[in-house]
Order: C-alpha cells, then sequence, then structure tokens
C-alpha cells in the first residue's frame, strides 16, 4: 500500500493544534476563568448571565437595605420620643385633674402640655436627607401645622395617604413609611393632636372643667396606645429588612459559589491536560526533526 | 531467425526506453514540490513479436510516455469536502468575530466592562436602589447612569456588528474577480485538453485544471461535469452554469439594499450562493444571517426596554411634579419607531434626573410606587413575553451554540478533507523513496542493456573477423 509522502504536514498540523490546546489552557490558568469564550460552553454562557443577574440584584437590595434602615431607625426613634412625651403629659394632665392644684400650678402644666404639643408637632415634622418621613409622598412640605386661632388649636396635616415600599428580589414588599395623618391624627378619640390641644384648652384660663379634662386625658391615653401600634409597624419593617438582607446574603453567597464553579478554572485538570499537551508538543517536534533528517531518504543511500 | 542486428536493435530500443523511463523519473523529482503536480509513471509496451514461420519471436520493449496516477472521484470528492471547510471555516472565523462582542462576564469589576447583561441588571438595580429613597439626586443620576452605560453598550456592540457586516462584504465583493480568472482558466484549459488528449489523461493540462478547480472549491460551490472529448462543465451547486468547454461565464456584482448581491447574466446567484460552499458561502451566510439574526436580537433588546421603561416613566410624576404628554414626554431612551435599527440608535434623552418619575400618577414627589413597577419591568416579559435578562441569556446560549456547532462541523469536515487529501497524495503525491527505488532499478537496466549491446557488439566483431582476431577489434 502507498502512503501520503506529504505526512509530515499533517504532523505539523497536529503541533500547531498541540500549540493552540496550550495556548487556550494557558489563558484559562492565567486568568482563573474556564469560559474564556461563549461557544466554548454555550449553556454555561447563559446561565452564568442569569446567575450574575441574581447576584448583582442580591447585592443591589443589600445596599438599598442599608440605605432604609436609616430612615426607618429614625422614624422608630421619633416615634419612641413622641410615646415617651405623651406619656409625661398624661401624667401631668393626671396630676391636674385631681382638684388639688392651684390656679396658677394647673396653667403651668397648660404650658409644659403646651411645650409637649411643640415637641410632638417637631418629632411629627421629623425629616431624614431632607424629606420629611410622617408626611406619606408630599416629603418635601412639612407634614403638620398648627393654627392656634381657636379654642382648641387645631393642627393640620399636609401630606398624603401614600405608603413606599422596597422590594426585595423575591417580590417581598417592606413598608418604609406609615402616613402621618395614620399615627397623630387617627379617627377623633386617636387623634394625638386633637389629644393634646383639647388638653391645652382646658388648663389655659386656670379653671379646669375636671369632666372635659379628664375626658381629654383619657383620650390622649387611647391616643398613645395608638401611636405605639403604629411604631409596631415601623419595627417589623426594621426586623423585616434585616431578615430579608441576611436571607439574601445567604442565597448571593451560594450564587456565587455556584457561578464560581462555573466558572473558575479546574487548575488540576488544566493543568494536567497542559503537561500533557506539552509532552505531545515535544514527541512532535523530535518526531519531525527526525522525519526530516536526511538519512531517512532513499536517495541518501544511492 | 533471429539476426545479431535484430538483438542490438532491441537492446538498443531497451536503452531508448530506459532513457525515456529516467526522464520519467527525473520529471516527478523534480515536481515533488509542484502544487497540483500528479505522480507520473513510465508506460512499457512489449513490441509487437515477429512471426518467423508460425514462431513468436519478441521484439523488445517501447517507452511510450507516462500517465498521471490520478483518481478523478477521488478529486471530485476531495474538491466537494474542500467547499465545505472552506465555508464552515470562513463563517467560523467571522462568527469569532461576532461573539468576541459578547464576552462572559466573571462578575469582576474589571471584566463587567461591556457586558449587556450586567448592564441591563444594573440599570433595573438603579431603580430598585431609588426605591430606597426616591428622593435622592445621587440615586436618580445612578439611574441616568446606568442607562447611559446600558444604551452605550447596546448601541456600541450594534455598530460593531454593523461595521463587521460591511467588512465582510467589502471581502466578498473581492471573491467575484477571482471566480471569474478561475473560470476562464478553466475553459481555455478545457479547450487545450478537447484538443490535445480527447480520450486519455491530459496530464500536466489536467493537473492545471484540478488546481484551478481546487482553487474555485475554495471560494465556490461548485458541481462538476465531464462533458465530450474530456471537456468539463462547471455549474454552482444550484445549477447556474460557469463554464460550458470553452466557455466560461462571467460573474459580476452588484449592489442590493445596500449589500453585494452577485449575478450572472441577469440572474441574482446570492442566495444560491450562500447555501452553495466555498469561502463565499460562509461569508455570505455570516453576513445575511448570522450578523443580521444578532442585531436583530439587539435591536428587538433595545425596542422593548426603551419602550416598557418610557412608558412606564410617563405613567407616573416626576419629581417636579409634572407628567409626561404627548406632547412633552418623559423619556428616559429615546423612543424608537420601529424594532429594526433600535440597538444602534439607542441613547438616553433624559439630562434632568428629576425627570425620573419615581412617584405614581398624581402622589406626591416622595412616594416611590412608580420606581418600583419600572424595578419590577425587570421581571416581567416585556420582551417577546422574556425577562430581559432571560431574553440576553438565551441571545448568548444560541450565539454561543451556533458558534459551537459551527466549529465541530469545521473539525469534522477538515478531518475528513484531511483523510481525502491523504489518500489522494498516497496515490498522486511524488513519494522520492519510491523515485529513487525506481532510478536504481532503471539504472540497473540501462546498465544490463548497455552490457548486452557491448557483448553483442563483441559478438559481432567475431562474425566479422571470422576467427581473425585483429581485424575488427
Amino acid at each position: 500500500m502507498r502512503v501520503d509522502p506529504f505526512y509530515v504536514t499533517n504532523l505539523v498540523s497536529s503541533l500547531n493544534q498541540a500549540q493552540a490546546n496550550e495556548q487556550q489552557l494557558e489563558t484559562e490558568l492565567s486568568s482563573g476563568v474556564s469560559i474564556t469564550s461563549l461557544s466554548q460552553n454555550p449553556t454555561g454562557s447563559g446561565e452564568n448571565v442569569l446567575l450574575l443577574n441574581q447576584i448583582q440584584q442580591d447585592d443591589s437590595f443589600t445596599a438599598s437595605a442599608n440605605l432604609v434602615t436609616g430612615q426607618l431607625q429614625v422614624a422608630d426613634s421619633a416615634l419612641g420620643s413622641v410615646v415617651t412625651q405623651l406619656t409625661q403629659a398624661i401624667s401631668l394632665a393626671t396630676g391636674a385633674n385631681n382638684g388639688t392644684m392651684n390656679a396658677s400650678d394647673v396653667k403651668s402644666v397648660g404650658n409644659q402640655i403646651s411645650g409637649i404639643l411643640n415637641e410632638v408637632t417637631s418629632f411629627a415634622n421629623t425629616s431624614y436627607q431632607g424629606q420629611y418621613i410622617f408626611a406619606g409622598g408630599q416629603t418635601s412640605t412639612a407634614p403638620f401645622t398648627t393654627n392656634s386661632g381657636t379654642s382648641p388649636a387645631v393642627t393640620s396635616y399636609n401630606g398624603d395617604q401614600s405608603v413606599n415600599y422596597l422590594e426585595s428580589p423575591n417580590g417581598q414588599k417592606i413598608q418604609l413609611n406609615v402616613p402621618g395623618s395614620q399615627i397623630f391624627l387617627g379617627a377623633k378619640s386617636n387623634s394625638v393632636f386633637g389629644a393634646l390641644n383639647a388638653l391645652v384648652a382646658d388648663y389655659s384660663s386656670g379653671t379646669v372643667n375636671t369632666a372635659q379634662a379628664v375626658k381629654d386625658t383619657q383620650a390622649l391615653g387611647t391616643a398613645l396606645n395608638y401611636v405605639s401600634q403604629q411604631r409596631v409597624t415601623i419595627d417589623n419593617s426594621m426586623t423585616q429588612v434585616t431578615a430579608s438582607s441576611d436571607a439574601v446574603t445567604n442565597v448571593q453567597l451560594q450564587l456565587s459559589t455556584a457561578q464560581t464553579n462555573l466558572l473558575q478554572t479546574d487548575y488540576t485538570t488544566a493543568s494536567t491536560q497542559l503537561s500533557l499537551s506539552k509532552t505531545q508538543q515535544t514527541a512532535l517536534i523530535s518526531l519531525i526533526s527526525q522525519l526530516n533528517n536526511a538519512q531517512q531518504d532513499l536517495f541518501s543511500k544511492l | 531467425m533471429g539476426t545479431i542486428n535484430s538483438a542490438l536493435s532491441i537492446i538498443s530500443q531497451a536503452l531508448d526506453a530506459n532513457q525515456q523511463a529516467l526522464n520519467v523519473v527525473a520529471n516527478n523529482v523534480a515536481n515533488a514540490n509542484t502544487p497540483g503536480y500528479t505522480r507520473e509513471t513510465p508506460d512499457w509496451k512489449e513490441n509487437q513479436p515477429l512471426n518467423e514461420n508460425g514462431n513468436l519471436i519478441g521484439q523488445g520493449v517501447s517507452e511510450t510516455g507516462a500517465t498521471s496516477q490520478r483518481d478523478r472521484v477521488l478529486l471530485t470528492r476531495m474538491d466537494q469536502q474542500q467547499q465545505l471547510v472552506s465555508s464552515t471555516g470562513s463563517r467560523l472565523t467571522a462568527l469569532n468575530t461576532l461573539q468576541a462582542l459578547f464576552t462572559v462576564d466573571s462578575g469582576s469589576t474589571s471584566s463587567k466592562a461591556g457586558d449587556i447583561g450586567s448592564d441591563i441588571t444594573s440599570f433595573f438595580n438603579s431603580f430598585s436602589k431609588l426605591e430606597a429613597n426616591s428622593t435622592d439626586n445621587s440615586l436618580r443620576q445612578g439611574v441616568l447612569s446606568a442607562a447611559g452605560t446600558l444604551a452605550g453598550d447596546i448601541s456600541n456592540a450594534a455598530a460593531s456588528l454593523n461595521e463587521q457586516r460591511s467588512a465582510l462584504d467589502q471581502e466578498t465583493s473581492g471573491v467575484a474577480d477571482q471566480v471569474n480568472s478561475l473560470t476562464s482558466d478553466i475553459a481555455q484549459l478545457n479547450v487545450q485538453i478537447q484538443t490535445t488528449s480527447p480520450t486519455g489523461d491530459a496530464g500536466t493540462l489536467e493537473d492545471q485544471r484540478q488546481l484551478d478547480l481546487t482553487d474555485l472549491s475554495k471560494l465556490v460551490g461548485i458541481n462538476q461535469i465531464t462533458s465530450n472529448n474530456n471537456g468539463l462543465a462547471i455549474t454552482t451547486t444550484s445549477g447556474q452554469l460557469l463554464v460550458s468547454n470553452g466557455s466560461s461565464y462571467t460573474m459580476t456584482t452588484g449592489l442590493v439594499g445596500g449589500v453585494t448581491d452577485f449575478f450572472v447574466g441577469n440572474t441574482d446567484i446570492t442566495s444560491q450562493l450562500a447555501t452553495g460552499g466555498g469561502s463565499l458561502g460562509g461569508n455570505l451566510t455570516a453576513r445575511d444571517q448570522d450578523i443580521p439574526s444578532a442585531i436583530n436580537s439587539l435591536d428587538q433588546l433595545a425596542y422593548s426596554i426603551s419602550t416598557a421603561v418610557n412608558q412606564q416613566n410617563n405613567a407616573g410624576t416626576d419629581y417636579d411634579g409634572n407628567t409626561g404628554t404627548a406632547a412633552n414626554p418623559l423619556n428616559i431612551f429615546s423612543q424608537p419607531t420601529t424594532v429594526a435599527g433600535s440597538a444602534a440608535s439607542m441613547s438616553v434623552v433624559m439630562t434632568d434626573p428629576n425627570q425620573i418619575a419615581a412617584a405614581s400618577l398624581g402622589n406626591g414627589t416622595g412616594d416611590n410606587s412608580n420606581a418600583v413597577t419600572m424595578a419590577e419591568l425587570a421581571s416581567k416579559g416585556i420582551v417577546n413575553g422574556e425577562t430581559p435578562t432571560n431574553y440576553y441569556s438565551n441571545f448568548v446560549t444560541t450565539l454561543g451554540s451556533t458558534v459551537s456547532n459551527v466549529e465541530t462541523e469545521n473539525t469534522a469536515q477538515t478531518a475528513s478533507l484531511t483523510q481525502l487529501q491523504t489518500q489522494n497524495d498516497a496515490l498522486s503525491g511524488v513519494n522520492l523513496n519510491d523515485e529513487a527505488s525506481s532510478l536504481s532499478t532503471l539504472e540497473r537496466s540501462y546498465q544490463a542493456a548497455s552490457k548486452v549491446f557491448s557483448i553483442l557488439n563483441t559478438v559481432m566483431a567475431s562474425v566479422l573477423n571470422l576467427g581473425e582476431q585483429t581485424t575488427v577489434s
């Protein structure tokens, strides 16, 4: 049987193939990434897009969670202070209602409650990064203003009822704010400002209409309980943000591991393959040089 | 009865024959590395015997020329395989350039540049971040900046694809001249072959014609039909005549729809050529199928994202309390009118971050519910029923699979071509060892014939001298 007299050419293309193979392996080893082009692993490349999307979403949510935690903490702290102030107001009012105080003491209680009213108004108008946090969606305007022209004075709400949510990557919606009217101007008996304004009016003259004052004090008590209830919403959100953020961090860790496994060079395999390829290359080179040696030719024997 | 003279005649013919055979060997060795050369073997022919009184007496040997060792079936098969290899080879080169635009993002910050998948995620994430504080100017800027990166990377990719397409177009337009030069060459060779060797192998002329056919097979897909008197007709794989015996038909080019089309006469054969084979077939497939398909996918992506995002932004209230109207739309991206061309023209038209409508229609500017809806677009089937990320992921997988398939095809076809070449070289290539061995044999044969001649000469001298030793030596 005749043989291909140009078999050395085929050996040279094998040598080129071996060198290309080595280059590919060296790229994988030096970059640490096993998929260097889409065609090398089409499904892996597609999967990588999805994994990265998830990881980056999780990353973004963790950053957002940190941002909203600040706002939620400010809201919670403001409501905490409001509770303290209101407790103090109730205790002052209870003292004034038991009939043992003279007119000037009653007036003084009235003044103190008026001070508390101002404090509470200022807490209700708390802002975070320049935005009023109890104003619903109208965050650029102070939500509460008091008109002292009437007796009792009237505190009105300038915000709206819109509620903001932060959506986690798995679709969970976490409430970020409670509209101020819901906290401070609940139904008539729950209205913090209504009760405080009424008490200020009750004690302003120094003469106490005990029945009315007791009723207003009780209303303030109800309003206080209501504020505490609304504060729970904020506390729940804080817990949810922390929990979601932790969960998302865990998921992100798992996804990153999956992505690393998908893309990372398997150093053991790649090094072994490289070593095999190098051996093959050496063998081919020595074979080609042997075959090209003039002594192999019959002409040299003539 | 044989005479000494006839013996001398037989042996001098043998010397001539060996001399001619040595010429054939010399020609083989001389052309050992000539492309397209087919090994020749000397044709030996026993001379007609002499019938003398019923006895047949051998009259020696003649060398009647040389025969090229050629297997036409194998050669035609090799040409067909060459067309396939050239086709997938050039398509693969184009696809490799194409897929380099869509690199695999490892997730590290250094590899993020230019990755459309990450851009899509970052863009929709910028709305998720805006949820945290929809009034924050830096977060609003973040949305516009992410939108700019997304639009920039998509339009850059589309521009690169368009450039690649015109580069391929330029490359293909030059092929017509090469094809014409080869077909006219083949037509001329046909005439020469039909004249000089209508019945047998035309040796060197056929070597040249075969070399032209191999070169032509590298360029376009062809069919070969043997015609009368050793002529050859060549058509494209779908039957358009390129060469018929002594005539060749010129392939011309012309611009149709902004790209180069190929004609023979008035017939547009571009689509036939694309499926036919050869490097032209591969390049045309890449130019008219692979690249447009990638551009189309990007167009769809760009159109859907731009439209959905613009629509949602116009459905909300921006930071200044405005809502988009038909006259003054609050568009983040330039609104494309058609899907085609959307990717190349994708850009961010919004410059004022306040115009991002984070609040729902009629709500206060601190409301974030429209930002939530915009972030949710990332998980809605806004691109042909798929989420933007899934759509891009499928695009990447499809593109990768196409490249990988063509790569596999090309490897298999190349292996098969190498086998065919090996078979053909085994038959038709000049093997120097063979030639050395033939040379040795012929040398011995020549030496033997000259020895016989010299002995016959001595015998003849003896006859002429009739026993006298000195008259003739």
